[in-house]
């Protein structure tokens, strides 16, 4: 094993061709992995706080479309996205925002669930009791129901993200330079040394996921103390 | 209404006739840049140079000249074997300058234009292990995925068992561990690897190869100004040299992958 070609490339690997290119690397990853991870959330709560609050044919369309996106896999929908929505409606999305749209579509959509089951969990008395107290259905769901279900709903949030980190390797599909695309660059530049380069590329993702779990931890341990202090 | 009706039918037809009469040509210049597909992961046709981590190679030489003679800015879109008809059909580049070897079925998606770089397909394997095209058919071969290569392997030798990969690294570190026997590549290619490799004295390419490969740019299908305009633009990079100069730079005598240059363009 010759570890010298990390050191050597390691900007690379880190940062891509920036500031003389466009970033890549571990940096887009996280770029990437981060406005997915905010708008897969923010699309997780506003889905899932409909798909518990709609009854009859609006709830069951929105199963259907959630469905179709939990279906089909991301790599697919980075490929249509990218080669045939150009084709065919002559419309033309760039790569990087066709990733981000992709991973947020498709986390969206299994954070919706998460978040519906969430709600679902508290007993219904919650929101008998909230409405007793003259509070109108979204200050319930607001002041009452989310602030309870949000942290039963941390776990599943989680696990959401770290996928969708590990997810946006699937970008080199469409050749949008994140840490596996410039990793395999690299790889068949030097032809002999692919142990030791997807080894460390294995460690950066591990770094990046695991302090994503431990941030959470720490966020999730203080507003639990804060909690208990009230 | 029908005023309505026929207002609309008129700014339908019209959309169609702008879509008839759009010219790449005219696109690329009013844009002020050149979209290029190049392979990034490709020594010495096109991949990215340790120092000013830019793609570089024997295409993207091309790619930059003919940029300059347009005078546009060149953009550079990395691609591999499987995405280079799909990046044109989605128009998403304007020419693919990739190792792009000219075939019937592939000239019905897109345009080519004429040959600027010949090659044929060999193998590298551990020495000893592949003396002649007999043995083909017997053995475990590694290919890269989308690439004539696996088509033509597939059509002369039947028997033989094809283990695709996504590119040529890959595929050799399969060789290496013995996955399969032997790898197939354009030789020019395979002796940009073997020159890479540090137990190369452990590897051969065998010397024969089982087909003649002529490389051209790839061109969106019916761009038949375009086509021309690269057409000419090749020639006259022939007629002043620059062509002779492109190819010394990665195969030259002085190169890590020196190989006597055997075709130029404008040869049948």
């Amino acid at each position: 094993m010759d570890f010298s070609v990390i050191a050597d490339n390691l900007s690379y690997f880190l940062l891509g061709a920036w500031p003389h290119g466009p970033l890549g690397g571990a940096a887009l990853t996280l770029v990437l992995s981060i406005s997915s991870a905010l708008a897969s959330g923010a699309l997780g709560l506003v889905l899932g706080v409909a798909l518990a609050t709609t009854h009859g044919p609006a709830h069951q369309g929105l199963v259907l479309a959630l469905g179709f996106f939990r279906a089909i896999p991301v790599l697919m929908l980075i490929f249509w996205t990218y080669f045939l929505l150009p084709i065919v409606f002559g419309f033309n999305v760039p790569g990087t925002g066709t990733v981000v749209v992709a991973l947020s579509l498709i986390g969206g959509s299994y954070l919706a669930h998460s978040v519906y089951a969430g709600i679902a969990s508290l007993p219904p008395g919650q929101w008998q009791a909230a409405a007793a107290l003259g509070l109108r259905r979204a200050d319930a769901l607001r002041h009452v129901i989310l602030p309870q279900a949000l942290p039963i709903m941390l776990p599943s949030f989680l696990n959401q993200w770290i996928a969708l980190i590990k997810d946006s390797s699937l970008a080199y599909v469409i050749g949008v330079g994140e840490l596996s695309f410039v990793a395999t660059q690299v790889s068949n530049r030097e032809m002999v040394y692919p142990t030791e380069i997807f080894l460390f590329v294995a460690l950066l993702y591990f770094i990046i996921c695991s302090s994503l779990e431990l941030g959470a931890g720490a966020i999730a341990r203080r507003y639990g103390s804060a909690e208990k202090q009230t | 209404m029908i005023r309505k009706f026929r207002f609309l039918a008129l700014l339908a037809l019209s959309a169609l006739a702008g879509v008839a009469q759009a010219d790449r040509l005219d696109d690329i210049r009013k844009a002020g840049v050149l979209r290029v597909a190049a392979f990034d992961s490709n020594p010495p046709f096109g991949f990215v140079d340790p120092k000013s981590k830019q793609i570089v190679g024997l295409d993207v030489d091309y790619a930059r000249e003919l940029a300059s003679k347009l005078g546009v800015k060149l953009q550079l879109v990395p691609t591999n074997p499987a995405n280079r008809i799909p990046l044109l059909s989605a128009n998403k580049v304007d020419i693919v300058l990739a190792n792009f070897t000219i075939t019937e079925e592939r000239a019905k998606q897109v345009n080519f234009s004429i040959p600027y770089f010949a090659s044929g397909q060999q193998f590298i394997a551990k020495k000893g292990t592949l003396k002649s095209a007999d043995q083909l058919g017997s053995l475990r071969i590694g290919v890269d995925k989308g690439t004539t290569n696996e088509i033509v392997l597939r059509e002369k030798y039947p028997g033989a068992t094809l283990v695709a990969y996504d590119d040529t690294p890959f595929a050799f570190t399969a060789l290496r561990n013995g996955n399969v026997q032997a790898i197939t590549q354009d030789g020019p290619k395979l002796i940009g690897l073997l020159a890479n490799v540090p137990d190369k004295e452990n590897y051969e390419i065998p010397p024969f190869s089982i087909s003649d490969d002529l490389i051209g740019a790839g061109l969106p299908k019916d761009e038949t100004r375009f086509t021309e305009y690269v057409n000419a633009f090749l020639r006259e990079l022939e007629a002043s040299g620059k062509a002779q100069k492109i190819y010394d730079a990665w195969f030259g005598p002085s190169t890590k992958t020196p190989l006597t240059r055997i075709f130029r363009i404008g040869d049948k």
